[in-house]
């Protein structure tokens, strides 16, 4: 693919499209400051899809290009806009500010795509996740679509009368398939060519939830052969597996569904672990074929073929494994709602507990660790975030309090909130107490949300005016954020004074695989996750500053970490690795704040197969864990929040 | 003789792209649209073996689109390029007569998939 080509598009395109919604917005916003809004309602609808389909295609854009920042930031607009769009919502004022702030932000993350800055800064993350949080409240879960094919389901008495036999197809679609509802409604039109389909199990309206896994089952009554049959539903695409059985005519038999009764079989943890190890392998092995093969300058076809075969199957292998490692979080949550119900009682307080998607599944290593940092949270906003009754009465509230905690799935992620509609953190005390702690400047009179987060997650910042038994000693917030990191995760706060607050935390879906550039240093490989890195740069010096050695990024000043220093207490010497001179510096983010990671050479990004370091357990350590790479040798997985 | 190819998507940068894809294994491109209201007067005219047709177009989406062509001529062959999250979409478009699907951000190799699934029906 000729990437400077698509680039150049990309950026013309995306300006003219931003250019377009800039226009539609500025109509917007002039017809509803006018009276005769109403009499316009054709020419809203049609701004409005102009700003759908300027965001949308952007997106579209983006995605192809792998534009992180601007893929994620036209995705929120996207969604943002869809309740507009749809019409169950409708333009406000505030809203249209939202929409300006994020064309902005657009525009932004496609002006930085040149410096090839593509990830999001830490203000586009915060509109994403702002967005975000808005349509969940403006679109309720239970508005389902309809969305049935129009293929007559036969009643299974009258099936029985026609000539032929009825047979049972059980249907999985591959693992990375998309939209797999649609793919499953293509299979059963392909299969109503053949004869009559009863009964599908699950039933059809639920192969457009997100839960549906690809695997159904349909009764068919056909005189074609199992072959024909077999061969009519691949004829779908993206089909793995299809086993055709005769039905057994017992009714009782044929009301089972799949899925009611899953058989099981207990099995030794360490073997789906050991097999997770070596499924990561195998990916690593994949990406090394495919590397080898897009290098080579006259590729055989058939290997290609066979290659990109190879590389759908390890992939459908690796979700099979993931998915078997993964259970719902109800194991972790169950145990929440005694405990918050003891603890409010303990402080007097009245307090609904409720929680949503307990069934959203994560690997197991993630389960066991996220059940201490949601206990934190729920503790502290029980113990600071709500107010007594009578206050609250006073404020307008209902007196009792409501506590949510709420788990989902956002696509490689699953997002874990705790939400409580108390007084909000006190954006002034939080600040005089920093002042105090000499935390921030005097003259930092304002605090975003994410300044705020850093404040009250610095080790030992409380603002309690009591140290209670529950929290307020200090720990909480920064014992989760920690955790939180470590686990490859990140941790956001909104709170609005008097209204609540809401803690997410972001987790991969699992611990085992994750993206890690991999970087030289000294002679040997390292790898540093790829969820902390910023950006990469050259290296062109630093300057010291009161003792520490700092490079400038864009006006800013960023200390500087000499990771062969760190590792070998040999600082800056030039090593045999660079010999033209030639180092990159990594910019990293831990807990909001920025450090260089000075490195002799950058190698690639890839994912990698995290596998616990048990040599230098004990010891001080700067990493987190171990790989092995493609070819065999191993590398260090750099802990970065202990190196910067 | 190669397989002909109607192009409909309003964004240049995917129309390339998907040009690219089919131009590389041997289809040959006959036409472009960039509205639903143009795939259905170039459908008329050039009745290619295949459309690519995108969901979100000005001037007529696709799933009118494909309504309309379908009408025109019950044996079209049509594939929706869809991006995630546009599933009750591309259910619409499939029970309007559209063939089969693909999703942005495009993977040639599934395209091609598509593609010859669709022809070979």
């Amino acid at each position: 693919m000729d990437a400077a080509r698509y680039a150049a598009l990309f950026l013309s395109e995306s300006r003219e499209h931003l250019t377009e919604v800039d226009d539609a917005l500025l109509a917007l916003e002039r017809d509803s400051t006018h009276a005769h809004a109403h009499a316009n309602a054709a020419a809203t609808g049609a701004h409005i899809a102009t700003v759908f389909r300027g965001v949308h295609t952007i997106k579209g854009m983006a995605a192809a290009m792998g534009y992180a920042a601007v893929e994620q930031l036209s995705h929120a607009l996207e969604s943002r806009c869809e309740p507009l769009r749809s019409g169950t919502e409708a333009l406000s004022g505030d809203l249209l500010a939202l929409l300006f702030d994020g064309t902005d932000l657009v525009r932004a993350a496609v002006d930085a795509v040149p410096s090839g800055r593509t990830e999001p800064t830490s203000a586009m993350r915060a509109f994403v996740l702002q967005c975000a949080s808005a349509s969940v409240v403006a679109v309720p879960p239970s508005v389902a679509v309809s969305t049935h094919l129009d293929v007559p389901m036969v009643d299974s008495n009258v099936a029985s009368g026609a000539s032929g036999t009825t047979r049972r197809v059980d249907v999985r679609l591959m693992a990375d398939s998309p939209l797999k509802g649609v793919r499953a409604m293509i299979v059963l039109a392909k299969l109503s060519a053949l004869g009559a389909v009863h009964d599908a199990a699950p039933a059809q309206e639920r192969w457009q939830d997100d839960l549906f896994d690809g695997a159904f089952r349909l009764t068919l009554h056909s005189s074609s052969s199992d072959d024909e049959i077999t061969a009519a539903a691949q004829s779908a695409g993206d089909v793995a597996r299809v086993v055709v059985t005769l039905a057994t005519p017992t009714p009782a038999l044929g009301s089972v569904r799949v899925g009611d009764a899953p058989r099981t079989v207990r099995l030794d943890a360490r073997r789906l672990d050991t097999l997770l190890d070596l499924v990561g392998e195998l990916v690593i092995t994949r990406d090394r074929l495919l590397r080898a093969i897009e290098q080579s300058d006259h590729p055989d076809r058939a290997v290609v073929r066979a290659a990109a075969d190879a590389a759908r199957l390890v992939a459908t292998l690796q979700d099979e494994v993931l998915q078997a490692r993964m259970l719902p979080v109800a194991q972790v949550f169950d145990r929440f709602p005694r405990l918050v119900r003891d603890i409010a009682r303990d402080l007097g307080k009245d307090v609904q507990f409720t929680m949503e998607g307990r069934e959203i599944e994560l690997d197991r290593s993630l389960l066991d660790a996220i059940g201490d940092p949601i206990m934190h949270l729920l503790r502290n906003a029980l113990d600071h975030g709500f107010e007594d009754a009578d206050t609250r009465r006073a404020a307008g509230k209902p007196a009792s309090g409501t506590l949510i905690l709420r788990a989902a799935r956002d696509r490689a992620a699953v997002v874990i909130q705790v939400q409580d509609d108390g007084r909000g953190i006190d954006r002034d005390v939080v600040l005089r107490r920093a002042r105090e702690q000499g935390l921030v400047d005097a003259q930092v009179t304002t605090l975003a949300d994410d300044a705020l987060l850093q404040l009250v997650a610095h080790p030992g910042f409380s603002t309690a005016k009591a140290v209670t038994s529950l929290s307020g000693r200090g720990v909480g917030v920064d014992v989760v954020n920690t955790r939180v990191r470590a686990l490859g995760g990140q941790i956001d706060l909104e709170t609005i004074s008097g209204e609540g607050t809401v803690f997410t935390m972001r987790l991969p879906l699992t611990l085992a695989i994750m993206r890690a550039l991999l970087v030289q240093v000294g002679g040997e490989t390292y790898a540093i996750p790829a969820a902390h890195v910023m950006e990469v740069l050259e290296f062109h010096g630093a300057s010291r500053r009161t003792g520490a050695l700092t490079i400038t990024v864009r006006d800013e000043t960023v200390p500087l970490v000499a990771l062969q220093q760190r590792f070998e207490d040999d600082p800056l010497a030039p090593t045999a690795a660079h010999p033209d001179g030639v180092r990159h510096v990594a910019i990293v983010e831990v807990a909001g704040r920025r450090t260089a990671l000075l490195v002799d050479a950058l190698l690639a990004q890839q994912d990698i197969v995290v596998k616990p370091l048990d040599a230098v357990r004990g010891a001080r350590s700067w990493f987190s864990g171990a790989t092995v790479l493609g070819d065999g040798s191993p590398a260090l997985i750099v802990d970065v929040s202990s190196v910067a | 003789m190669s397989r002909t190819v109607l192009i409909c998507d309003d964004a240049i940068f995917m129309r390339t792209m998907v040009g690219d894809i089919l131009t590389q294994a041997g289809f040959e491109i006959i036409g472009e649209a960039e509205t639903g209201v143009q795939a259905v007067e170039r459908y008329q005219q050039l009745r290619p073996d295949l459309v690519t047709m995108d969901i979100v177009m000005p001037d007529m989406g696709g799933i009118d689109a494909v309504r309309e062509i379908t009408k025109l001529d019950p044996g079209a062959r049509i594939l929706m390029c869809s991006a995630m999250g546009q599933q009750a979409l591309v259910v619409e478009a499939i029970q309007a007569g559209a063939k089969d699907f693909v999703v942005k951000p495009f993977q040639p190799s599934r395209v091609l998939e598509a593609v010859n699934r669709v022809l070979a029906a």
